[in-house]
Order: C-alpha cells, then sequence, then structure tokens
C-alpha cells in the first residue's frame, strides 16, 4: 500500500472541555483546503461541540505528524499542549474508529442519533470541496452501512436514557397516543419544564401550570401556550387532568392518597400518571396503591434510565463485533486496490462468464464431439482474456507513470462489480443533482 | 366430502400460517410480519366462511345436528372478532389470542365430527341460529377481553412494580388499549349475550315446552349472564376501568369455558355433543 489513512482527533474522553474549546475547527473547509494543500491525498473533517475527528489518507512521505503540526498551528497553539489530548488510529484501526463514531458507539451516550447526522453533514461538504475522494468516499458510504445495520440489528437506540424521555415514554404506555391528554405541572422548576416540553411536542392537547406564585405560573404559561391555574384550586382542576408532573419545593406531600379518592371517582377511573421529581417528594406514595393512578417519583425514573442504559451496553457489545466484522471486510477491499489483485480478480471474472455461457451454449448443442467443445472452450475464454487486455495494460501503465493508481483500479473494480456490492437505487443521486442544480 | 377436505386443510395452513407469523411479528417487533399475519387470516376467514355455507347449503338436514359445525362456527366468530378489534385499534396483539382458539377449535371440529348434537328434529331455524350466533361471538368478545384482561394485568403490574419495561416490545399495546376491548367487548358482548340467551329460553319453550328445565348449562350460563350483568352495569354506569373488570371478565370467561368443554361433553344435558 502507497498510501496511510490516519484519523486524529479529540473527544469527550480524551480532552477536557478547555482544550475541546481551543482546538475545535472554526472553520472545517478551509481546514480541509489547507491539509491538501500541504500535500494530502483526501481529507475530510468533523467538528461537533464532544468531538474533532480528522480523516485524512496520506501520501508515504508525510504522516500524522504533520497533521498535528497543522491543526496546531491553525488553532494558534502548540503540538505539545494538544497531541497528549487526542488519539491516533492508522489504517484499519482508523476505520475501524470512524465506524465506532458512526454507531454513535464513542459517543458520551451510547446510542443517540445526532453524531451520524453530523458525520453525514461532513461528509457531503468534503465531497462538494473535493476532499473525500476514492477511499474517504467508500469508507463513509461504508460507515453508514455500518451504522444502519447496528440500528437494525441491536435495540442500541431503542429506549430513554434521560429522566424527561423516560417519562414520557412510561406515558405512552399507560395512555398510549398522548394526543387528547392534558398535563399540569405543579411547581415551575427546569426539570419540569423539560419534561413539560417533551410531553407537549408527543402531542400532549393541554398543559396547566399550578405554582404558588401565581405570576410565575402564568409567566410559564405563556412561554409554553397553557393555562395557569391557581395554587389553591388544584384539586378541582386534578380531575380534569392525565398526567401531573410535580416539583415544588414544599417541605410535605402536596397531593395526598385520601384526597385522590374523591378526585379518581369524579374521573370515573380514568387512568392517572403522576410524575413526581421533587426532593423530599411532593405526593404521598400511597397514591401508586390506588387503582389506575400511577406514580413514578425521581428515583424510580433514574432506575428506568439506568437499566436503560445498561443495556445498551449489553447492546454495545453485539454492534462492536459487527463494526469488527465490517472493519475486516473494509480492510480486504483496501489491499486489492493494489493491482496484482485486482488483476486476477478481472481474469476470474471473464473465466467465470465464459464457463457459463459455455455451459448453456454445450446444453444447446446436445452431444458434440470432444474435439469441437475443445474449439468452444477455447474460444469463449480467448474472447474474455482479448477484452480485457486492453484495460489491463492501461491499469499497469498508469500505475507505472503515476506510482498511485487507486483511482482506476477501485473504478475497474467498480465498472466490473468485483466486490459484488449491493448497489442502492439512489447512489448516483447526489451527483445527478450536482450536474443539475436546476432540478 | 374430499371436495371439504382439502378445503378444510387449506383453511389450517391459512390459520396456521397466520398464528406464525403474528407470534414471530410480535416477538420481533416486526410490522410487516404482522400485516402478513393478517393475510394469512384474511384467506383463511374467507375460506371458512365458504366453507360453513357450503356445509349449511349442501347438508342441510344433518349439518346443524353435527357437533363438529358448532365448533367450526365458534373458531370462525374469533377471527370475526379479531378482525373487528383491529379495525377499532388497529394493533395485531389480540391475534395471539385469536388465532391459536380459532385454529384449536376448528382442529377440534374437524376430530369431533363423530359427534352428535341431540337436536329435536322439529328446529325452529331463526330461534336456533340466533342462539348461537349470538352467543357465540359474545363468547368470542369474551375471550378477546379475557386476553386483553390479562395483558392488562400482566404490564400493569410491570408499570405499579416500576419494572424494567424496556424488555417489551415497543408496539405492546398501551393500558388504554387493552382496557378498550374490555370496554367494547363488554359493550358489544353483553346485549348479545342476553340476546342469545333469549332465543335460547323462548327455543326451548317451543321445543320443550318449557322454558327452563334445570339443565345444568342453562344454570350455569345464568350464572354466567348475571356477571357479565354485573360487569356491564360497573362498566357502564359506575364506570369500573381497568384492573377489576380486567378479572372479573377473566373470571365470566373461564366459567364460560369450563361450561363448553365440561358440561357439554361430560354432562348430561340437551345441550351435550355426545352421540
Amino acid at each position: 500500500m502507497d498510501h496511510n489513512i490516519y484519523l486524529i482527533g479529540l473527544n469527550h474522553r480524551s480532552a477536557g472541555v478547555d482544550v475541546r474549546e481551543r482546538y475545535a475547527l472554526t472553520n472545517v473547509e478551509e481546514f480541509e483546503d489547507g491539509l491538501l494543500e500541504i500535500g494530502m491525498r483526501e481529507v475530510m473533517a468533523l467538528s461537533t461541540c464532544n468531538r474533532v475527528e480528522i480523516l485524512v489518507v496520506c501520501p508515504p512521505d508525510m504522516s500524522d505528524s504533520d497533521v498535528f503540526k497543522y491543526w496546531a498551528q491553525r488553532c494558534c497553539g502548540s503540538v505539545s499542549e494538544l497531541e497528549p489530548n487526542t488519539y491516533c488510529h492508522k489504517n484499519l484501526k482508523a476505520v475501524k474508529h470512524l465506524f465506532r463514531v458512526a454507531c454513535s458507539l464513542d459517543s458520551m451516550i451510547v446510542g443517540e442519533p445526532q453524531i451520524l447526522g453530523q458525520l453525514k453533514d461532513s461528509y457531503r461538504n468534503a465531497v462538494e470541496a473535493g476532499g473525500a475522494r476514492v477511499i474517504i468516499n467508500r469508507m463513509l458510504h461504508k460507515a453508514f452501512f455500518v451504522a444502519k445495520r447496528v440500528r437494525t440489528e441491536t435495540s442500541i437506540a431503542s429506549s430513554a436514557v434521560s429522566i424527561s424521555y423516560a417519562a414520557v415514554e412510561l406515558a405512552k404506555k399507560i395512555f398510549g397516543e398522548l394526543s387528547g391528554q392534558r398535563a399540569m405541572l405543579i411547581g415551575a422548576g427546569e426539570m419540569a419544564e423539560l419534561a413539560a416540553t417533551h410531553l407537549l411536542s408527543s402531542g400532549v392537547e393541554k398543559i396547566s401550570i399550578a405554582n404558588r406564585t401565581f405570576s410565575r405560573a402564568e409567566e410559564l404559561a405563556k412561554t409554553m401556550g397553557g393555562e395557569a391555574v391557581p395554587f389553591e384550586k388544584l384539586y378541582d382542576h386534578l380531575s380534569e387532568t392525565d398526567i401531573i408532573i410535580s416539583s415544588t419545593g414544599a417541605p410535605h406531600a402536596v397531593i395526598k392518597a385520601r384526597d385522590m379518592k374523591q378526585v379518581i371517582k369524579k374521573r370515573k377511573f380514568r387512568p392517572m400518571f403522576f410524575i413526581d421529581i421533587a426532593v423530599p417528594r411532593d405526593i404521598d406514595p400511597d397514591v401508586n396503591g390506588l387503582d389506575n393512578v400511577y406514580l413514578y417519583d425521581i428515583d424510580d425514573l433514574k432506575d428506568v434510565v439506568e437499566e436503560n442504559r445498561s443495556q445498551r451496553e449489553d447492546e454495545a457489545v453485539k454492534a462492536n463485533s459487527i463494526v469488527e466484522f465490517e472493519t475486516l471486510s473494509f480492510g480486504n477491499w483496501i489491499n486489492s486496490l493494489d493491482l496484482q489483485p485486482t488483476i486476477v480478480d478481472l481474469f476470474n471474472r471473464s473465466e467465470s462468464v465464459a464457463q457459463k455461457e459455455l455451459a448453456k451454449t454445450l446444453k444447446r448443442l446436445g452431444d458434440v464431439d470432444p474435439k469441437t467443445h475443445k474449439a468452444l472452450e477455447t474460444m469463449a475464454m480467448s474472447i474474455g482474456k482479448k477484452l480485457l487486455h486492453e484495460p489491463v495494460a492501461f491499469l499497469k501503465r498508469r500505475t507505472e507513470e503515476e506510482g498511485n493508481a487507486d483511482r482506476f483500479v477501485d473504478l475497474a473494480r467498480r465498472m466490473f462489480n468485483l466486490d459484488n456490492d449491493i448497489i442502492p437505487p439512489d447512489a448516483h443521486c447526489a451527483r445527478k443533482r450536482k450536474n443539475n442544480p436546476e432540478d | 366430502m374430499t371436495l371439504f377436505e382439502i378445503f378444510q386443510y387449506i383453511i389450517i395452513a391459512f390459520y396456521v400460517s397466520g398464528m406464525a407469523f403474528f407470534f414471530v411479528g410480535t416477538l420481533k417487533n416486526n410490522k410487516m410480519l404482522g400485516k402478513l399475519g393478517n393475510l394469512a387470516a384474511i384467506g383463511g376467514f374467507a375460506l371458512h366462511t365458504l366453507d360453513l355455507l357450503l356445509a349449511v347449503l349442501l347438508y342441510k338436514g344433518t349439518v346443524l345436528s353435527g357437533g363438529y359445525f358448532y365448533f367450526s362456527l365458534l373458531g370462525w366468530s374469533f377471527i370475526l372478532v379479531y378482525f373487528g378489534l383491529w379495525w377499532k385499534v388497529r394493533s395485531t396483539f389480540f391475534a395471539l389470542t385469536a388465532s391459536p382458539l380459532a385454529l384449536l377449535l376448528f382442529i377440534i371440529s374437524l376430530a369431533a365430527q363423530s359427534l352428535k348434537v341431540t337436536l329435536p328434529a322439529h328446529l325452529a331455524g331463526l330461534f336456533i341460529g340466533l342462539h348461537i350466533g349470538t352467543i357465540f361471538v359474545s363468547i368470542a368478545l369474551m375471550a378477546m377481553a379475557a386476553g386483553a384482561g390479562i395483558a392488562f394485568l400482566y404490564l400493569n403490574n410491570k408499570i405499579k412494580t416500576k419494572a424494567n419495561l424496556s424488555a417489551m416490545g415497543k408496539d405492546m399495546p398501551s393500558l388504554n388499549t387493552f382496557d378498550n376491548v374490555n370496554h367494547w367487548s363488554i359493550l358489544i358482548g353483553f346485549p348479545l349475550y342476553t340476546l342469545g340467551l333469549a332465543a335460547g329460553f323462548l327455543w326451548a319453550r317451543g321445543a320443550f315446552s318449557k322454558m327452563f328445565s334445570w339443565d345444568p348449562k342453562e344454570v350455569v350460563t345464568l350464572v354466567v349472564w348475571f356477571l357479565f350483568a354485573f360487569l356491564f352495569h360497573q362498566r357502564l354506569i359506575v364506570g369500573w376501568r381497568g384492573k377489576k373488570p380486567a378479572i372479573l371478565v377473566i373470571i365470566v370467561f373461564v366459567i364460560t369455558m369450563i361450561s363448553l368443554w365440561g358440561i357439554n361433553f361430560f354432562v348430561p344435558t340437551h345441550h351435550s355433543f355426545k352421540a
């Protein structure tokens, strides 16, 4: 191989937030151009608040230290400060790391979906800027494929890992669709607000807010498009409310089980869901003992989130083995970019086609004498070989002239589909769109 | 009966594959399989309908006194009720109750072809049809409600005890859905059951010249009717929801099943399936 793939980066594990801030890439396009100018063959960079990933394909006379130097210089820092906070993966390790990032196995919250979108954006920009060519193209396509596979084959991203989201999931288990349900906030804390926003975006019909200071309730009601309720009339409104999020600073229970019995009767036993995120608790734990009333306090929700997290870790093991497998298969492809294996593959392909056609013809002819059989076979084989003579000579010439014919070898592999890829029907849409911008 | 035999095997094949699709689809959380299951169920149901119609048309005289016919009809009504529920809540979850029961009943109906129901010769067609049709559909509704009831109790317990829910499929219906099934089954099932009972008694007056003959089946059925009436009242007037009606409907269904299997086979009664 006459090139090396490096993936250099820093993330929330390798570097503190101050370093991440300082070495974030403010202008990714200029950064990529700069790296191409100093002689890198292919470049793609990604910079988010949690990580920087720089993927380069280096010619043999350059190495990761050139990238570090350039990076430190652009961010007005020094290599000695930057390097200990980063990681640097080479060749297949780089491939594997990229796959892990794409599958969100490397994220702070394993399984969160944003990173894949960010990676897709950076890739698109790199393609437009000309930084992504044969190897990075292939690598990113493969990364997206691996991410999709992980998503469908493991349940890594299927459970809630934040408290407010877990509350919404639970509400859905009780009520089904949340449209048509009414929610109420008792006390107007920040966490309650967050949960309320989640509920609203899941389709809750109406939200009302009860707070000891009525003006605060009114203020919050305005921002969320809800209704403020005087604290003294809390119980009157409870009978029309399905989901209650409580977070007051009261030292004793605000809602008591024995008062709830009246409310439940009044609402004809329709289910209610209480979410108590206050400490000390606002809602009498006995409420959970009533039929059709469900109560989760902050510890219960934390347990749910914790369990979901540990389940994700288990799924991550499965995902990792998918990543390992796909990394190996990518390694095979990289090796095949050398000329020799491609020539072998080409001739094998032609031979297998010739054999297949020969068998068909012989079947149609019925009995033929061995001499004809031999002649037909020779003819089929030599047509295949003759056809390949010119392309192979071309590839050899290019390799000799330029020292590197990755582009053409890859092209040949794709034209003859030597890797037996399944080509998605929209594979060339992006390019078409680029060529006909008016579409 | 060769035509019937072929027919019946095709119906069984449809129901078996439908059931397999439903179960695997629910376990694997795969919507596509649920749809395939529905298709298979529709195919099976269509042929099953045809089978029943042909049986009535071709063997008019004998079919109504063949025990197998009623099993087949009961199985058919399970699938019918399942489609009704599917239309209402769009969940294939209830096929998990309906498809095995329908399959079981259909296979039993084939095995039970030698069984004879002691029907008096002068069938008062309208009443017997009304009696059996309505009672069977309401039993199917009860079964569905009982299945939903078990699922409700299970999920309710999980949520109340704060157990880990993520192991369950995302497509498992909500508590509300199970409760709605209970509501609709009772709302439709009880009037049908009442109608069936009334038709039965009226017919009995014609056939045996007395309305109520202390037949064991009749006694149990009356008990079920009282329980059912109580449930209907509590659910629709008092507004019961959730756990209590779920438990009660399970009890009602269990008693009905005991009366269907136990009494019809082993106790001397004029509902007996014994030859």
